[in-house]
């Protein structure tokens, strides 16, 4: 197929050369020039607006970090939506609120546009390994015309319903993570403060009901008092924005998660943004004091 | 003094009756025509838009919904802007982000009107009874020469700060009043599931170290099962939500609030939006197998 690309971040460059890799046709758009120039010296052709990368391609893939930022690149001064022909499909795999999603979806179908709300799971790792966990939001036809662009990034591909679906999906997904890591934090915290090896505390636990991925993963990191991001904090703290207003809205009381977005407003006060969310350990040792 | 005024609900039409029964001539203009009636009974001149009200009078007054509402009466077609002339004040009295009220007050200063955010507390007991407690941001000088009518509304008149500081003081007493609701209805169900008499321990209680406005009036409410607005539920939920969000942009931690916009959250989702807030206490029995012992 031919795809493009907006997003080559720590994310985003890795899938883009997997789609090369499995045989796509790739080109790619950046607002900033040099974050293309790896791909742009193997030959990747780069466009020089969205709305040109829009008209060359069958599907876009974007992964950016906010709302606005997905609106203004679709539909945007010499946006996406100004190059797409009819039956082309935006394929979105920022994290977003569900909300944006389904407007945007809504805009593109007037157009004859197809649009998929594809968010991530699976981090850095998961991307250099095309290992993602990928949640759709999407009519199935739509969803169907880009699969293939999906197998060549991720592992588990599940349609979760229309439009938005995708979104509400990675919504619950950060919150039972980042709450976990609390919960992993406030363990560790436990053992220290106990005078017991944490280490130890850890490794026993994975054999029975508490293992998880993040006590492995996040568990380690904060043994090792390794606090370079993985994901950035500051993410998980803008994600938690986004499910929390949307609980307002819908009148969804969520009494663990609203405790853990005010650990996660300590942190980000605590200067500590763009280290791991591992830090929210840290965060527990310094109120001890 | 002439003075306009924009939003005639529950908290608004009252506060209009006291401007006019303190000897102001009041103009007003509101959304629903058939909201402006009372008003008009009693005595204040029928505008046909918020910028009309302007143009006849220096200083007006609204007091609406939410944000975009604020915006829409003074900055969009027809409004305020539209009819002000130099020197021109406009005070919201509306419950909105400071972050909101220091954005519009920018941009009507763009237009040479200065805004006063003067956001209030007292309910519409408060309003009516004209004992409101008020909190001001904004211009100093602007302030004084609104006083006059600020002492009409309300009792306990306080300029906070600069421009946004009316706002951040309410959203302190949304704060103290949302999660003082919530402990009130905790106390009482737990004096209640523990089968004591609810009623004596606040009567206890109201001479000690617990006591609180809060408890002597809400309380007094639960006992009564009176959950009859007043303040609605699903108001208190919009205002602990600018709470949260004004906490989360600042990088702040309030667990104590999280935990009770969690609450709000649940009262809207399951009905009790439309109730006053003391029906937190419903919730609660909800929670812990209704309201028996």
């Amino acid at each position: 197929m031919k795809v493009g690309f907006i997003g080559l971040g720590v994310m985003g460059e890795p899938m883009a050369r997997h789609l090369r890799a499995a045989g796509h046709d790739l080109a790619v758009w950046a607002r900033r020039p040099e974050s293309a120039a790896a791909l742009a010296a193997e030959g990747v052709p780069v466009c020089a607006t969205p709305a040109e990368l829009a008209a060359r391609c069958d599907a876009v893939i974007t992964i950016v970090t906010a709302s606005a930022d997905v609106d203004a690149l679709a539909f945007g001064e010499q946006g996406l939506a100004a190059g797409f022909a009819p039956g082309a499909v935006h394929v979105d795999m920022s994290t977003i609120a569900p909300a944006m999603a389904r407007s945007l979806a809504e805009r593109y179908a007037a157009r004859g546009i197809g649009f998929v709300d594809a968010p991530v799971s699976g981090g850095g790792q998961g991307a250099r390994e095309a290992a993602l966990a990928i949640m759709a939001g999407a009519d199935e036809a739509v969803l169907a015309r880009v699969r293939p662009l999906l197998e060549a990034v991720g592992k588990r591909i599940v349609h979760i319903g229309p439009p938005g679906a995708g979104q509400v999906a990675k919504a619950c997904n950060q919150m039972i993570m980042v709450s976990a890591i609390q919960a992993c934090a406030e363990a560790l915290s436990l053992a220290n403060a106990h005078g017991v090896d944490a280490a130890a505390v850890r490794s026993a636990l994975m054999g029975g009901s508490a293992a998880s991925r993040v006590l492995e993963v996040m568990g380690a990191k904060m043994i090792g008092r390794d606090f370079a991001a993985g994901v950035e904090a500051r993410l998980h703290h803008k994600d938690f924005a986004l499910l929390m207003d949307e609980a307002a809205r819908l009148g969804a009381p969520l009494p663990v998660a609203a405790q853990v977005w005010q650990q996660l407003n300590a942190l980000m006060r605590a200067g500590w943004g763009r280290d791991d969310t591992a830090s929210l350990l840290r965060l527990l040792e310094s109120s001890d004091r | 003094m002439e003075v306009g005024f924009i939003g005639l609900g529950l908290m608004g039409r009252p506060m209009a009756l006291n401007l006019i029964k303190a000897g102001h001539t009041v103009h007003v203009w509101s959304r629903r025509r058939e909201s402006m009636q009372p008003l008009l009974d009693a005595g204040a001149n029928d505008a046909a838009s918020a910028a009309e009200v302007a143009r006849r009078a220096a200083i007006t007054i609204s007091i609406v919904a939410d944000a975009p509402d604020v915006e829409q009466v003074t900055l969009g077609a027809d409004g305020v802007a539209d009819g002000a002339s130099a020197g021109h004040i406009h005070i919201d009295m509306s419950t909105i982000a400071p972050a909101a009220a220091q954005s519009i007050a920018a941009r009507l200063a763009e237009r040479g009107v200065s805004m006063i955010d003067a956001p209030v507390s007292g309910g519409e007991v408060g309003a009516i009874a004209a004992t409101l407690t008020i909190m001001a941001g904004g211009d100093a000088a602007a302030f004084e020469r609104a006083l006059p009518l600020f002492q009409a509304m309300g009792k306990s008149v306080t300029r906070i700060g600069d421009s946004g500081a009316g706002q951040v003081a309410k959203a302190c007493n949304q704060i103290l009043t949302g999660v003082g609701v919530a402990a009130v209805a905790e106390a009482l169900n737990f004096a209640n599931k523990s089968g004591v008499d609810a009623a004596r321990v606040r009567e206890a209680l109201l001479g000690g170290f617990a006591y609180s406005r809060v408890l002597e009036n809400h309380g007094q409410r639960m006992l009564d099962r009176n959950f009859k607005p007043g303040f609605k539920a699903w108001m208190h939920q919009k205002d602990m939500r600018i709470v949260m969000e004004e906490a989360h942009r600042l990088g702040l931690a309030l667990p104590s609030s999280a935990a009770t916009a969690q609450m709000f959250n649940a009262m809207v989702g399951s009905g009790l939006g439309e109730d006053d807030s003391v029906a937190m206490l419903k919730l609660l029995e909800g929670m812990s197998g209704g309201s028996g012992k």
